[in-house]
């Protein structure tokens, strides 16, 4: 573990977030979006799973625990948008969001 | 007490037929051709009215001074301790007291000889259900006002009068001219009735919150039955505001009554139908405004100075509407200026102290009144006009008519033994003799001896101008006719009672009415002497008015003269009517429209341009609204950077800065 100083640490899961922050703002394909959206939550997994491990014994298995709960959530959400997305195929023949905008008025 | 006292407790009924004769005619006139359109039933409500009526007076009269109360409670307010110690209620009731009484002859007798006329006189008019409902509701509302047990109750009344009058002026209501004096007479009797209406709020709320008057308050502000004025047991009768009361108690009767400065609506209330005229404009309601005057008088009370006004305005207003009678060339309206001058000598009677020898004119004048106006309109019937420059000749071929109009004329002018010149004088006398503890009472007292010449000049002139000389100045009028029986007959009881209803007053139980409440007529006021120069008044205004146009003819002034200016002021009526219309189409107008332009530009601005600056805020607001998703999750990144910023940024930087305390 000693490989890896906390700031570092720190440092690529910040840049996870931001990778996905930017992907969330920019991509327009709905696939794409749900990947820049787990790499978010990937950034957060990450987090949980560096604090239990430097952290004392006695909280450490709550870090994991959630961090596979987290895990678990990343994966029905994308369950769940890749329904969507298949709904929204079949009834637009497209999957750019921007132009899934019939909730506008 | 007689057998007849049972009829006091059935005063109710009085007001109660003629509002069923209302009903039916109103629901059903249009049905009831063959009774007149409903006339009949209005003339049988009327018939049962002055039955009951007089069955009253007469009750009243065996049992003089009895005062008979029936009234329930309409509202009541309970009472706390401090402000209202024994609560407020409002009664509505029916009253039968001496004043009442006397009243109610003249309403219901008059009422009933009108009601009569009116099968001839409106037999070939439209619109005859509207008109009997009208004229029966109006004698329901003027004998409920007589009968009433309270102020309320009589400004309930007072009301509904006016707008009988308002309709009745306007009953031809085609004719613009009928259709503003209505308006005209609508609008400023209501000024009178507004003030009218802050004396009574004025006097309720000085004597409900505390003192001797909030059990007045409590009893329902009824007219209580004392031997002496409400006032006088309480106050001594002279603080500010009880003075206040009274004139507004004035104000109300000037415009009723159509005293100065409130007289203009009187004349141009002619527009009605001549029966109107005579009925509700010269016998009743107008007298209304004398009761209530006398009303206060005799329960409230008036100060000093209320008394003073009082006798100002009647004394001036007597002699001032006599001097417009003088010129006028319309039947109608210079009866109309006479009625105003009669007024003008009740209202100066009441406010010289002697409220019931106003009262006694009160009564003589509606006989003698009524009377004029019912032959002025046999006149109108037989020629079809009323212009008396056109008229002239009518004595052979309207006899009973002429002879009518004559008694009613002489009773008028006061000539000597006629009821006319019992009351007149006894008004003189009495003002004379109250000059001597209220020298302030002189130049009035004058005025009136005035009127007494101009009197007689205006209402022979009359004469003369329409029955005299040997045919009508205009050829073209109608060959003249009496009119049928209906018409006749109240001209010939009228006469009877216009020369000879004064002389009730010398019929003890009739005088015991009269002394029945407040200061009764008493003849020896009247002396010799005062009555000789009345007298020597009354033979120069007739003697100047045979001379002038004794002979039938009308008398030419030169135009430009200083008559004709003269004569062109009176017609003009001083210029009273151009003045109020000035008032009401400059001034109150000119107040309108700025008003009105607040309104609408300065209220209605400010509120359009905040309702415009939230409908284009919100159409700029909508465009944050695209319905993207990456929109809506860039807004959620940023309002969470955002409120990080807040939370590690600024929030320390200000307790750093400004915290710490």
């Amino acid at each position: 573990m000693s490989a890896f100083s906390p700031a570092g640490l720190l440092a690529l899961s910040g840049g996870l977030l931001a990778i996905g922050l930017f992907g969330i703002l920019t991509r327009r394909n709905f696939i794409l979006l749900l990947i820049s959206v787990e790499i978010a939550i990937n950034a957060a997994v990450l987090n949980f799973v560096y604090f239990a491990a430097f952290s004392g014994s006695a909280s450490a298995l709550s870090g994991q625990a959630i961090a596979v709960v987290l895990i678990g959530l990343a994966a029905t959400e994308v369950a769940v948008g890749l329904a969507i997305v298949l709904a929204l195929n079949r009834l637009r023949g497209s999957i750019n969001v921007a132009e899934a905008n019939a909730l506008k008025s | 007490m007689t057998g007849l006292s049972f009829a006091l407790d059935y005063a109710w009924l009085v007001p109660l037929s003629t509002l069923v004769a209302f009903v039916i005619v109103g629901l059903a006139g249009n049905r009831l051709k063959r009774l007149e359109w409903g006339g009949w039933v209005a003339v049988a409500g009327a018939f049962v009215a002055m039955v009951v009526g007089l069955l009253v007076a007469a009750a009243e009269m065996m049992g003089p001074g009895t005062y008979t109360d029936q009234s329930f409670t309409w509202l009541s307010v309970p009472g706390s301790p401090g402000t209202f110690p024994n609560g407020v209620n409002l009664v509505m009731g029916v009253l039968v007291d001496p004043l009442s009484a006397l009243m109610l002859i003249v309403v219901t007798v008059v009422g009933f000889l009108v009601m009569l006329y009116s099968i001839g006189y409106m037999h070939h008019d439209r619109g005859l259900p509207r008109y009997y409902a009208e004229l029966s509701l109006f004698l329901t509302a003027m004998n409920g006002l007589v009968l009433s047990d309270n102020l309320l109750e009589f400004f309930l009344f007072w009301e509904l009068v006016g707008v009988c009058s308002y309709f009745l002026i306007g009953f031809y209501y085609e004719k613009p001219s009928a259709a503003s004096a209505a308006k005209e007479a609508f609008l400023v009797t209501r000024v009178g009735d507004v003030l009218f209406l802050l004396g009574i709020f004025l006097y309720f709320a000085t004597f409900a919150t505390s003192g001797p008057g909030a059990g007045w308050a409590a009893s329902g502000f009824k007219f209580a039955n004392g031997t002496q004025p409400f006032l006088a047991g309480i106050s001594g009768g002279n603080s500010t505001t009880l003075t206040i009361a009274g004139l507004l108690m004035l104000a109300g009767a000037a415009g009723k009554s159509a005293q100065f400065p409130l007289h203009v609506w009187l004349p141009d209330a002619m527009e009605g139908p001549t029966t109107v005229s005579a009925l509700i404009h010269a016998a009743t309601m107008v007298a209304a405004g004398v009761y209530l005057l006398a009303v206060t008088s005799i329960f409230l009370g008036f100060t000093a100075t209320d008394q003073l006004a009082i006798v100002a305005i009647g004394g001036f207003t007597c002699f001032f509407a006599a001097t417009m009678a003088v010129v006028n060339t319309d039947i109608k309206r210079v009866i109309a200026y006479s009625t105003i001058s009669q007024l003008g000598y009740m209202v100066l009677a009441v406010g010289a102290g002697v409220t019931m020898v106003g009262m006694y004119h009160l009564f003589t004048h509606a006989f003698f009144k009524a009377l004029l106006f019912l032959a002025a309109g046999s006149v109108i019937h037989a020629v079809g006009t009323q212009d008396l420059r056109k008229m002239g000749g009518l004595w052979k071929k309207l006899p009973i008519t002429g002879l009518a109009f004559l008694f009613g004329a002489l009773s008028l002018s006061g000539f000597p033994f006629t009821s006319g010149f019992l009351s007149k004088d006894d008004i003189l006398g009495s003002v004379l003799a109250a000059t001597s503890a209220h020298p302030l009472y002189w130049p009035f007292f004058l005025l009136a001896l005035l009127t007494v010449f101009l009197t007689a000049y205006y209402i022979f002139r009359a004469f003369f101008l329409a029955f005299g000389g040997p045919a009508p100045r205009d050829p073209a009028l109608p060959e003249a006719h009496e009119g049928p029986w209906v018409m006749r007959l109240p001209l010939i009881v009228l006469s009877a009672l216009a020369l000879g209803a004064g002389w009730l007053a010398f019929y003890p139980p009739f005088a015991s009415l009269l002394a029945g409440g407040g200061v009764p007529p008493s003849f020896s006021a009247t002396d010799l002497a005062l009555s000789a120069v009345s007298f020597g008044l009354v033979l120069g205004g007739i003697g100047l008015a045979y001379a002038l146009f004794g002979n039938g003819r009308m008398v030419e002034v030169p135009a430009g003269s200083a008559a004709d200016r003269v004569r062109s002021v009176l017609l003009n009526r001083y210029y009273f009517k151009a003045g109020y219309d000035w008032i009401g189409l400059r001034a109150v107008y000119g107040f309108s429209r700025a008003a009105d332009f607040v309104e609408r530009y300065v209220i209605d601005g400010t509120i359009r341009g905040i309702e415009r600056a939230f409908a284009r805020g919100s159409d700029q607001l909508r465009k944050v609204q695209t319905g993207i998703v990456s929109d809506y999750a860039a807004y959620v990144i940023g309002g969470l950077v955002g409120f990080l910023l807040l939370l590690l940024v600024v929030a320390p930087w200000i307790v750093a800065h400004l915290g710490g305390s």
